[in-house]
């Protein structure tokens, strides 16, 4: 069995008043998808802000291939090899497809050739990313805003495996997507697996939690209350867990 | 395809590629309405001066588009520009500096400001608008104490006055563009030869033939039919050419250009990116100094002195209007450095033209006031129409 690639330990953050993560916990292995799953608030999008540099916790640790890391910003991230798809993606809507995935990573020319940015690299690169999460757009040279709300996850989703990560966050990936790409996208969740790195889920479908995840980890109002192998979960003992109304655990 | 999906496609070319073209019309319209009105118009001398005026209000309307990108704004440009230009002024004529000194240490100054107003805005993330107008009280007072109400610092006969009225010789103007034209061909064949290493097609006449031509034919004509027909091209306006050059590139072909147009678009989904946008807009405001001080030493060589009557509302706004007209967003992320030299283009030759005319100041402020807001009517409409509103 092979150790935790990244693991968070009692993690906590507060919004003024508000608790957002009590005593949040949860590692991910390499080759693995582990879903986060929980209700609207339970904290999820703030767990993994802090994992991606975004925003920082108040307290608790955070371990990157067993050794103990802050990650103080997105660049601490990105050198750490974890890349995000955040639920409001975080695109440019007046730059290009392309622009936006390569957006702080552009393949540039050394300064005799002033720096210039490898366009047509740049292009190809994306339309293969692309082709290989299924999506057809039929040109990459048109403004962010001008896509449907589907192209638009699918191009964040792009940003994040042209990285090259160790792991990669996906919150809500799915969301906004049609039957056949939200097929695809699950299929390259799982090939993102095969391929040897670490994968976290969130996800209101259930369906499709209980079809890809490795392990499913439950957070309810900040603090993690289940962590088991996928295989245990039923659809209904995960609504239980999320909604709180299993016997053990209610309060 | 119905008549609605017809103008939505006329509307989306306006808000894309097209987006200059409503701008020239108007420019040829202006030009043919003024002569019309006064055969002076479009002769070569009239011209000639026109662009060596209008040089310092592409200028200011240049570090404009550049703040206004990344949703931020300067206020003081134009007391900015009006302090550097005393400085240079006052240290070339009165402490007998050499002027290629002056002209550094007022081009430092002018970018420090920039950085300090920066500074203020990103540190206690106060409203660019409040920190800038404050600069501007304040450089009216520095300008106030650099030159006190009564006193003028005259540059006719200094190397300071070489600057705007220097022309530089026709064959040397054509030696710049063919050097400009290869340049920019050479950079085109790269792209070219990119494309096709990455396997994707491209076409040698398509990509860089044609484009290089239609460069060597925009160049080609300004200088054969106006400047050249005159006394040459003035030294401003191969300065504005030249810094508009640059930019334009920056902008356009660098990481730092994507990063500029990203913070206007989505300055959470940059940061998250992991771009810096305190360095960054630090970055826009030095630079935005240092083209106000441009202008400053500029506007001090055509007009032969420096006083404090120099700091000059006026350029602000119209520096404004013309972008505005331009088409760059006052909501950030969208806008180019050739909107400030066509919407510089149109303010200034309204103005010139109206000039001509001997018209009064109050029919010159109110057609260019209808003229703006003409133009912020028209832009909302095909910004509306094309639906791309999302980014305002
Ligand atoms: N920037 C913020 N300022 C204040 N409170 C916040 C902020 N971001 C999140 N919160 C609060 O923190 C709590 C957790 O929010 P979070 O976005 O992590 O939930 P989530 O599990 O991702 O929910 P959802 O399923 O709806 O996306 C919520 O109560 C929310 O109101
Ligand atoms: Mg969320």
């Amino acid at each position: 069995m092979n150790a935790s690639l990244l693991e968070v330990r009692d993690v906590a953050k507060s919004y003024g008043a508000v608790t957002a993560l009590k005593r949040a916990s949860f590692s991910v292995r390499s080759g693995e998808v582990v879903a986060l799953a929980g209700d609207n608030g339970a904290g999820k999008s703030t767990l993994i802000k802090i994992l991606s540099g975004s925003i920082s916790a108040d307290s608790g640790e955070v371990r990157f291939a067993g050794e103990p890391v802050s990650i103080g910003s997105p660049n601490d991230a990105a050198r750490l090899g974890i890349q995000t798809v955040y639920q409001d993606l975080a695109l440019c809507d007046n730059l290009d497809v392309v622009d936006n995935i390569f957006l702080g990573r552009e393949p540039r020319g050394p300064w005799w050739r002033g720096f210039r940015v490898r366009r047509p690299r740049m292009e190809r690169l994306t339309a293969d990313a692309l082709a290989s999460v299924g999506i057809r757009i039929q040109r990459v040279d048109v403004p962010m805003g001008h896509l449907s709300g589907g192209q638009r996850q699918c191009v964040a989703v792009c940003r994040a495996i042209l990285g090259d990560p160790k792991v990669v966050i996906l919150d809500e990936p799915t969301a906004a997507l049609g039957v056949a790409q939200r097929r695809e996208v699950l299929d390259l969740i799982v090939r993102l697996r095969d391929q040897g790195r670490g994968v976290i889920l969130i996800s209101h479908d259930l369906v499709d939690i209980l079809k890809v995840a490795d392990r499913i980890v439950v957070l309810r109002l900040g603090e993690t209350v289940a962590d088991k192998p996928g295989a245990e979960w039923t659809e209904h003992t995960l609504v239980s867990a999320i909604t709180g109304a299993t016997a053990g655990e209610q309060r | 395809m119905n008549l609605r999906d017809g103008r939505r496609t006329i509307a989306t070319a306006l808000m894309g590629p097209w987006r200059t073209a409503p701008i020239i019309i108007s420019l040829v319209a202006i030009a043919i309405f003024f002569n019309t009105q006064s055969s002076l118009f479009l002769s070569s001398r009239n011209l000639t001066n026109l662009a060596n005026q209008i040089a310092v209000l592409a200028t200011v309307a240049l570090a404009l588009v550049g703040l206004l990108v990344v949703r931020q704004i300067d206020l003081s440009l134009a007391a900015l520009a009006a302090v550097c230009g005393g400085i240079a002024a006052k240290l070339s004529v009165e402490s007998n500096l050499n002027v290629g000194l002056a002209i550094v240490v007022a081009l430092a100054a002018g970018a420090a400001v920039g950085v300090v107003q920066a500074v203020v805005v990103n540190v206690f993330r106060a409203p660019a608008f409040v920190v800038t107008l404050g600069g501007m009280f304040v450089l009216n007072a520095v300008l106030l104490w650099l030159l006190p109400a009564t006193s003028v610092i005259p540059l006719a006969d200094t190397p300071l006055e070489k600057i705007a009225n220097t022309f530089v010789p026709a064959w040397l103007s054509y030696v710049l563009l063919l050097a400009v034209v290869l340049l920019f061909a050479g950079m085109r064949f790269a792209h070219h030869r990119a494309r096709l290493g990455e396997g994707m097609p491209s076409n040698l006449v398509r990509s860089t033939v044609i484009p290089a031509a239609a460069l060597a034919a925009v160049g080609l004509v300004p200088l054969i039919f106006v400047f050249n027909a005159y006394r040459g091209v003035p030294t401003p306006v191969v300065i504005v050419l030249a810094l508009m050059a640059g930019i334009a590139y920056v902008t356009s072909q660098t990481p730092l250009g994507r990063q500029i147009y990203a913070i206007g678009g989505n300055p959470e989904g940059a940061r998250r990116a992991g771009i810096s946008v305190p360095l960054v807009t630090t970055v826009v405001f030095a630079t935005g100094g240092f083209l106000a001080a441009t202008a400053g030493i500029m506007a001090a060589s055509r007009e032969l002195g420096v006083s404090s009557a120099n700091s000059d509302l006026t350029l602000l706004l119209e520096a404004l209007a013309a972008v505005v007209i331009g088409g760059v967003s006052l909501f950030g992320g969208r806008g180019t450095v050739w909107a400030a030299l066509l919407g510089s283009l149109v303010i200034g030759s309204i103005s010139n033209g109206l000039y001509l005319l001997n018209a009064s100041t109050q029919m010159r402020w109110t057609i260019e006031g209808l003229v703006l807001v003409a133009a912020v009517a028209i832009d909302s409409t095909i910004s509306r129409k094309s639906g791309a509103q999302r980014d305002s």
